[in-house]
C-alpha cells in the first residue's frame, strides 16, 4: 500500500507542474504585460517600468540574459519612427514600395537619442544598432562611454556595451557623424540580468513556492489575505448546498432504483432532463424574484445571519438536482443488475434489504469518488449565487477580478483550484486502492 | 433477395431505424432543425444590415414603442368585436392579423422587438456552438487517436496534457482565457473551444485502444497501410459515433456557457445575445416587465432540452454499451 501511495504522489508532480506551466503561458505569455492594463493608458513609462520591476515582468520569459527596457522602447525603423518622431535633427524615411524605411541623421549635427528616463544604476547595458555610412566615421556617445562607427556602405551591426553610472537622470546620449549622413535601420537597448535563469518563469515559480500570490490591482490587498477572507462565506454557502444536494439526490436515486421501470421512475427521469435544461441564470433570477420578492419568504440580499443563506442554498440545490439525480440513478441501476443482487433476491432478501444493505453499500464507492472529486469545487464558491445575493465569497471575488482584469487574483484562484483538484484525485485513487486490492497491485 | 433477413446493415441505418421509432427523438430533431433555420435566418438578416450599412432594426432605439406587451395581450381582437357588417368584418380580420404580427413578443426598454432579438440570439448561440466544436473536436479527436494508437511516450504526454487541463476548474479556466484574450466573441470561442476537448479526447483514446488490436486493423497493417491511414481511414470511422454523441451533448453546454459569459458582460459585445437579454430583462422584471425574461427563458430551455434529449437518444442508438434506458 505504501508503495502505491508513493507512486501515486510521484505521478501528481507532473500534473501540478503542468498546471503551473499552463497558468504561466496563459497569464504571462499570452496575457502580456498587465502594466498598461492596470495603470491605464496615461501612465508614464517610468511608473510602468517600476510596476514591471516589482512583479518581475521586465525579465525574459523563460531563459536569457538580456531584457528590454521601457526607457528606450524597441522600434522597427523599417516601418515607422516610433519614439524618434520628435527627436531633433533626425528625419525618418518611410518605407517605399520595396525599400524598407530607416532614419537619417545629417552630417555635422548632433542627434539626441530619445531616452525616456534614467537607466538603472550600476547595471550593464548594451546598445545594438544597424547602420550605414558612406564616408568618414560616426560616434555614439552615452555619458562617458563612446563607440566609433567606421564607414560601411552596407548595412552593418555594432554594439556598445557599457555599465551605467550611479546617477538616476538619463545620460546624455548623442549620435554624431562628421562627413556623411548616418542611416539607421534599428537601434535597441538591452539590460543584462544577473544570470540566464533570472526569468519571469523562475520568478513565478519562486512566488508560488513562497505561497505569495501577489497583490490585487483593484483592491490593493494581498491576494492571500483576500482568499482567506473569502473562504468562510464561500464555504458557508457551498457546503450546505453540497450536503443537502447529496442527500436529496441519493434518496431520489434510491427511489428510482426501488421503483425501476415503473411510471414513477420514468417520470423522475423526464423531470431530471427538464430540470437540467433550465438555464442556471434563470433559476437564480426566478428564485430571487418569486421566492424573495413576490412571496417575500426570504431576505433578498446580504450576509448577516444564516437566514440569508436559505434562499441561495435552495436555489443551488434545485439547479443541480437534475444532473445529480441522473448521475446517482445511473450508478444505482448499474448495481441493480449485478449478480450479487440477483443472488440476494434469490435467497429471499426483501426489496428494501437489497436496496439498503447491498446496493447502497456497493454504490458507495462511485458516490464517494464523486463526492471527493467535488470538494475542490466547493472552495471556488458559487460564481453567480454570491454576486446575486451579496455574499462576500471567493466566487464573487473571482467574477469581479475577471471583470476588472485583475490578473493576480484570477491566477491564484485558478492555480489553487487546480492543485486542490489534483490532491482530491489522489485521495479518490487512494480510496479505491484501499477498498480494492487489485488496483494497488496492478 | 436483398430483403433476406440476415442482410447486414450498418450502425448508422440501424441507429436511424431506432430513432425513427422514438417520437421524443424525432420531436427534438425537429426543434433543433427549427432553431437551425432561425439561426440561418438571423445570420442573413445580420448580413443584410451589414451590406446596407444601417443600424439593424433590432438595435435601433424606437421612442414611443418602449415596453409594449406581447401582441396577444394588446387586445388584438378588438376590431372583430367592433365589426358590424360583413364588409367591415373582413377588414377587421386583416386588422387583427396586423395587430398580432406587430411585436408579437413585445418590446424591451428601448422599444426593440423581443422576437427579432431572440432570433439574433439564436444566431450567436449557434455560432458559438459550431465554432467551439470546430476548435474542440479536432483537438480531441487528433490527440485521442494519437494517444490511443501509438501508446507509450506519446500516450504519456497526451494523458499528462489532458489531465492537466482537466484539473483546472472549468468555468474559471474559460473565463480566464477570455479575460486574457479580451472581451468579445473571440474570447468566448477560444475559452470554450480550448478547454472542452478533454472529455472527447479521453473517450476517443479508449475506443482507439480497443480497436487497435482488432483483426481489420491488423489486416490493414499487413497490407502496408501507413499509420495515418490506419488511424483516420480505418479506425476513426468506427469510433466516429463518439464524436456525434459528444457534439450533440456539448452543443447545449456551449450555449449555456455563452449565455453565462454574455450575462457577465465578457461575452458578446454590442449585439443581442440571450445572455445580454437576460441581463437586461432581469432589471426590468422587478418593474413588472415579465415578457422579455419569460420568452428568453423558454427559447433557451427548448433548444437545450432538445439537444439533451437528442444526445441521449443518439447515445442509446449508436452506442449500445452506454445504453441505460432499456435495462
Amino acid at each position: 500500500m505504501w508503495h502505491y501511495i508513493w507512486r501515486r504522489i510521484l505521478q501528481m508532480i507532473p500534473t501540478v507542474f503542468g498546471v503551473i506551466v499552463i497558468t504561466f503561458i496563459l497569464f504571462y505569455w499570452v496575457g502580456g504585460s498587465p502594466a498598461a492594463l492596470t495603470l491605464g493608458k496615461n501612465a508614464s513609462p517610468k511608473t510602468m517600468e517600476e510596476f514591471d520591476e516589482q512583479r518581475g515582468f521586465n525579465k525574459p520569459l523563460l531563459l536569457g540574459r538580456w531584457s528590454g527596457t521601457r526607457a528606450f522602447p524597441d522600434t522597427d525603423f523599417r516601418r515607422n519612427a516610433g519614439s524618434w518622431r520628435k527627436a531633433l535633427a533626425i528625419t525618418h524615411v518611410p518605407p517605399a514600395d520595396r525599400a524598407p524605411g530607416h532614419i537619417v541623421l545629417p552630417a555635422g549635427t548632433n542627434g539626441a537619442v530619445p531616452l525616456l528616463f534614467g537607466l538603472r544604476p550600476q547595471t550593464t547595458y548594451e546598445w545594438r544598432l544597424t547602420y550605414r555610412l558612406d564616408r568618414g566615421s560616426a560616434t555614439l556617445r552615452v555619458g562617458e562611454h563612446a563607440l566609433t562607427l567606421p564607414a560601411s556602405p552596407q548595412w552593418k551591426e555594432a554594439t556598445l556595451r557599457m555599465t551605467s553610472g550611479s546617477e538616476t537622470k538619463p545620460p546624455a546620449t548623442l549620435l554624431r557623424s562628421d562627413a556623411a549622413p548616418l542611416q539607421l535601420r534599428s537601434m535597441t537597448l538591452r539590460r543584462q540580468n544577473a544570470h540566464a535563469l533570472d526569468s519571469q518563469f523562475v520568478f513565478y515559480l519562486r512566488q508560488i513556492a513562497r505561497l505569495d500570490f501577489g497583490t490585487s490591482n483593484f483592491t490593493n490587498q494581498r491576494v492571500s489575505q483576500m482568499l482567506k477572507d473569502g473562504l468562510g462565506p464561500s464555504l458557508s454557502l457551498t457546503i450546505p448546498i453540497f450536503v443537502v444536494e447529496l442527500i436529496v439526490a441519493v434518496s431520489i436515486a434510491l427511489l428510482c432504483a426501488f421503483f425501476r421501470d415503473t411510471w414513477l421512475d420514468r417520470s423522475i427521469v423526464v423531470v431530471t432532463v427538464i430540470l437540467m435544461s433550465v438555464n442556471y441564470l434563470v433559476w437564480i433570477i426566478a428564485g430571487q424574484y418569486v421566492l424573495g420578492h413576490r412571496l417575500g419568504w426570504f431576505p433578498l440580499w446580504g450576509f448577516e445571519s444564516w437566514i440569508y443563506l436559505l434562499l441561495p442554498v435552495t436555489i443551488g440545490v434545485v439547479s443541480g438536482l437534475g444532473e445529480n439525480v441522473r448521475f446517482y440513478r445511473t450508478i444505482m441501476l448499474d448495481e441493480m443488475y449485478r449478480d450479487y443482487v440477483r443472488t440476494a433476491f434469490a435467497k429471499g432478501v426483501g426489496s428494501g434489504g437489497v436496496l439498503f444493505k447491498h446496493v447502497l453499500k456497493n454504490a458507495m464507492i462511485p458516490i464517494l469518488t464523486s463526492v471527493i472529486i467535488a470538494i475542490p469545487f466547493l472552495y471556488t464558491g458559487s460564481l453567480l449565487l454570491e454576486g446575486f445575493f451579496g455574499i462576500p465569497g471567493l466566487g464573487n471575488m473571482s467574477i469581479n477580478a475577471i471583470n476588472y482584469s485583475d490578473v493576480d487574483v484570477v491566477r491564484a484562484v485558478v492555480l489553487i483550484g487546480a492543485v486542490l483538484y489534483v490532491i482530491a484525485n489522489l485521495f479518490t485513487d487512494l480510496c479505491y486502492a484501499w477498498v480494492d486490492p487489485r488496483v494497488r497491485l496492478s | 433477395m436483398n430483403d433476406a433477413p440476415d442482410r447486414p446493415h450498418s450502425l448508422w441505418t440501424d441507429a436511424w431505424r431506432q430513432l425513427k421509432g422514438q417520437p421524443v427523438a424525432l420531436l427534438s430533431m425537429a426543434i433543433v432543425a427549427i432553431y437551425t433555420l432561425m439561426a440561418a435566418y438571423g445570420e442573413s438578416v445580420f448580413w443584410y444590415y451589414q451590406w446596407k450599412d444601417v443600424t439593424p432594426s433590432y438595435q435601433e432605439i424606437k421612442v414611443g414603442q418602449e415596453y409594449l406587451e406581447p401582441s396577444f395581450l394588446r387586445q388584438p381582437f378588438a376590431p372583430l368585436a367592433q365589426a358590424s357588417d360583413l364588409h367591415t368584418w373582413g377588414k377587421s380580420w386583416v386588422q387583427t392579423f396586423r395587430n398580432l404580427a406587430s411585436h408579437p413578443l413585445g418590446t424591451d426598454n428601448l422599444g426593440r422587438d423581443v422576437l427579432e432579438r431572440l432570433v439574433q440570439g439564436s444566431r450567436i448561440a449557434f455560432q458559438v456552438g459550431i465554432i467551439t466544436s470546430c476548435i474542440a473536436i479536432p483537438i480531441g479527436v487528433l490527440l485521442g487517436c494519437l494517444a490511443g494508437y501509438f501508446g507509450g511516450k506519446t500516450d504519456d504526454v497526451i494523458v499528462w496534457l489532458y489531465s492537466t487541463f482537466a484539473s483546472i476548474p472549468g468555468l474559471l479556466f474559460i473565463l480566464a482565457i477570455s479575460m486574457v484574450v479580451g472581451k468579445g466573441l473571440l474570447g468566448v470561442y477560444l475559452g470554450i473551444g480550448l478547454t472542452t476537448w478533454v472529455g472527447l479526447c479521453r473517450l476517443i483514446r479508449g475506443e482507439v485502444m480497443k480497436h487497435k488490436t482488432r483483426p481489420y486493423v491488423l489486416a490493414a497493417r499487413v497490407l502496408g497501410a501507413s499509420h495515418a491511414r490506419i488511424m483516420f481511414r480505418h479506425i476513426l470511422p468506427n469510433v466516429f459515433h463518439v464524436v456525434i454523441i459528444t457534439f450533440s451533448l456539448r452543443f447545449p453546454a456551449a450555449i449555456s456557457t455563452e449565455v453565462f459569459m454574455s450575462f457577465l458582460g465578457i461575452g458578446v459585445q454590442g449585439e443581442p445575445s440571450w445572455g445580454i437579454m437576460i441581463s437586461n430583462a432581469r432589471l426590468r422584471l422587478w418593474q413588472g416587465v415579465w415578457w422579455e425574461m419569460t420568452f428568453v427563458t423558454i427559447v433557451i430551455f427548448a433548444v437545450v432540452l432538445a439537444f439533451n434529449l437528442l444526445g441521449d437518444a443518439l447515445r442509446d442508438a449508436l452506442d449500445p454499451r452506454l445504453r441505460t434506458s432499456e435495462r
